[in-house]
Formats: structure tokens, sequence, C-alpha cells
């Protein structure tokens, strides 16, 4: 088991990536409540070590996009629907702010991953292909639908 | 576009509310990050779970190997019989008659595989002297496992083909159990079972002194035929055996 230096480490490290992941899947600020936390108990019981700071990243990724679609994919969550069915944006996010993410929420749930991690993360094909466990051609395949998909909405050339 | 993607995201971060909830949480769930030293204390109890599993198996473990599956019955005059376990060892010997118990005490095949052990009874001088004499000698594989008994039956038999004058059998260890209520090993008790049938008021105990040959020649004055071995065609149900005047005649039933 890791520390608690190592614990507060990671979630001032990695928080913000978590949470944004969360953001893409979750509905609700309960449900990203709930895998943010078991993202973080997960590390602190894991005794992985990795080789790089990359690695780790890597790792919080892969371990919130599993935690996500565990919870989505879970007994209780496919057979009720939440009262609090809101998408969980910030609430003093501006126009524009809202806009872009309503853009990239309204994605279907197999691209939205692809498009974080490329444009906001700024991962290459291949490496979300490794992160992901996609085939290459897939994460391209993602990449350029959810491009054009987002150029309909948004406007603009696409261009990362 | 790309610039627009980030800028948005840029503003969704994580609350220092939701921070301390999670620094919280992860405290509360590890006991204050002393779930290594709850691990260490547990490790005592580990530990004797893994030995009381050891025991456990182990005490397993010698059940089946002292647990006899078959049974040997060698019977000439000295009347014994040698328990054999799933693994194919002599865990027991057990004398019948007087001659037997000196035998079974003599002798050193505890632990020996079974065909070994045979041998060392076939080799024993007073079963030598009696097989020069030209007494009969039986050989009775006890065991319910038909396959396992079959296999017995051919080593026996391998073994016995180097004597003269040696037939033997196999048949269930329900044979056995009623024989060692009678007071008699295996081999002894279906040639009493013979001698009863021709002669209802023979009793265990009126055969328990007799050689083989001699209970065979009462069987045999009884019926009016020849010397007679169970499996020879004669009185044995299912057996198969086939008469030898010099060799070993072997038998199994079904």
């Amino acid at each position: 088991m890791r520390s608690e230096q190592e614990a507060n480490r990671v979630i001032g490290q990695y928080a913000g990536l978590v949470r944004r992941i969360c953001l893409m899947h979750l509905k609700n600020r309960a449900d990203s409540e709930d895998v943010f936390q078991t993202v973080f108990l997960k590390y602190v019981l894991s005794t992985a070590a990795f080789k790089s700071e990359e690695h780790e990243k890597a790792w919080f990724i892969r371990v919130t996009v599993n935690a996500c679609k565990d919870l989505l994919g879970s007994f209780f969550r496919t057979h009720t629907v939440p009262l609090d069915e809101l998408v969980d944006l910030p609430a003093e996010a501006p126009p524009d702010t809202r806009e872009v993410l309503d853009a990239v929420l309204s994605l279907p749930e197999k691209y939205r991953d692809a498009v974080y991690l490329h444009y906001i993360e700024g991962y290459t094909a291949p490496e979300i292909g490794e992160i992901l466990h996609k085939n290459v051609n897939t994460v391209y395949t993602l990449l350029t639908r959810s491009k054009k998909l987002l150029r309909e909405k948004l406007g603009g050339d696409g261009d990362g | 576009m790309g610039e627009r993607l980030r800028e948005a995201f840029a503003a969704v971060e994580a609350e220092e509310e939701l921070k301390d909830r999670t620094q919280a949480y992860l405290f509360r769930k590890t006991q204050g990050y002393s779930a290594r030293k709850a691990a260490g204390r547990a490790g005592p109890m580990r530990w004797a779970v893994a030995v009381a599993c050891l025991v456990l198996f182990a005490g397993l473990g010698a059940g089946l190997f002292f647990t006899p599956v078959s049974a040997i019955s060698i019977d000439i005059n000295p009347s014994l019989e040698l328990n054999v376990n799933c693994f194919d060892r002599v865990v027991s010997v057990e004398g019948f008659n007087e001659d037997g118990r000196k035998l079974a005490e003599r002798l050193q095949v505890r632990f020996m595989g079974y065909p070994a052990a045979l041998d060392a009874v076939l080799a024993e001088e007073s079963v030598q002297s009696r097989l020069a004499d030209g007494e009969p000698l039986s050989i009775y594989v006890a065991c319910d496992d038909e396959q396992r008994g079959g296999a017995m039956l051919d080593e026996v038999r391998h073994c016995a083909g180097r004597g003269r004058n040696i037939h033997c059998q196999a048949g269930s260890r329900e044979t056995e159990e009623a024989a060692h209520a009678a007071g008699l090993s295996c081999g002894k008790y279906r040639a009493f079972l013979e001698l009863q049938a021709l002669d209802p008021t023979v009793l265990p105990e009126d055969v328990q002194g007799l050689t083989m040959r001699e209970i065979r020649e009462k069987i045999a004055a009884l019926s009016g035929k020849g010397t007679a071995w169970p499996g020879c065609g004669k009185g044995n149900g299912r057996g198969q055996g086939k008469r030898h005047g010099q060799g070993a005649g072997c038998a199994q039933e079904g």
C-alpha cells in the first residue's frame, strides 16, 4: 500500500485529469465523485511500479475510463435513472465553454476518450491506441469521425 | 477547434472540496494508511491457517495412505493377508492362523510394493517347503475396483508364475469382510463356502486349522470329483480360471 504522501501527490497531479474523464462519461456529480475516489483508492492499494511519469499518467487514464465504464455498466445503473440526471458541467462556465463541452459530450461515447486524449492531453493516435488498448486504425477512424461531427456542431476547420 | 476544446476543458478542474473529501475517504478506507500494519498483525493468523491446512492435508494424505483398498489373501498353511493401499503399498499384514500370525510378525513387507511383498511371502521357507511337498497355494485378490483388481491379478499371476501349484483369483471385498467376520482369510473362506455348499454342517472354525490341501480334499471327497480350484469350472459362478497341474491357475470374478 502506498503512503499518504504519495496519495496526496497524485491527487494534486491527476485530480483534474480524472475529473475531466469522469465528466466525459458520467452525467452527475455523485457518480463522478464515486469514480474519482475509487480511482485514487485503487492507486493507493495498487502495487504497480511505474517506469515514468507518463506511465503513471497513462495508468490513471486507463483506470478512470474503466471505472466509468464499470459504473455505467453496473446492474444498478442499467436499471435505474438517477434523479439528478444532469450534465455535470461547471456552473460558472462561460457560454462558449459550455457550448464546446456540450458538443464533446454529445458525441457518441466511444469517440469521447479519443477526442479528449488527442485534443486536450495531446496524445497521438498510436499512444491513444496503447492507452485504451485499441487498434491504431480504429483510433484514427474515431478521431476523423469525431472531428467531422465537432466541425458540424462548432464550425471551424476542425484541425487540432 | 483544438484550442477551443483545450480552453473549454481547462475550465474543468477538480474542486478543492472534492480533493479534501477524497483524501478523507482514502484515510478512512485505509484505516489511516495502516492497512499494511493490520496485514502484518494478520500475518500470524494467516500462518496459523496455512499450518492448519497443511496439517489437514497431511492428515488426509496419511489417512489415504494407510487406508487399504484391496487385500491379497495367501493361503497354503500359513494363512495371511496383505492389505494394500491405493498406492499399491502394503500397509498391514494379518495372519489368520497360528503359522500365518507368526509369519506376519516375522515378515518385513510393510510399505513395500505388493509384488515385492508377495515375492517375499512366496520365498518364505515355510511356504516353499509346503509347495515343494505339493501343497496347493491359493492367492485371492479382493478389490472393489474391477480395473485395479484386474491389474493386481495380472501382477500376482506374474509373481506366482514362478512358483508351482499356485492358484490365483480376484473378486470383490465383500468376500473379504465376510471372511474376516468368520475368522478366515479370503482364500480359505471361499474354499469354506464351497465345502459348506456340499456339507451345510461345516462351520468356519472347522476349517481354520486345515491346510488348503485338506479343505480341497474334503471338497473332492464330498463332490465325488477330483481336486478342483475355484475358477476352474466348478462351482465358482463367473470364474474363468484355467486349471494347471503344475503352474499357476488364475481367475477373475466379474
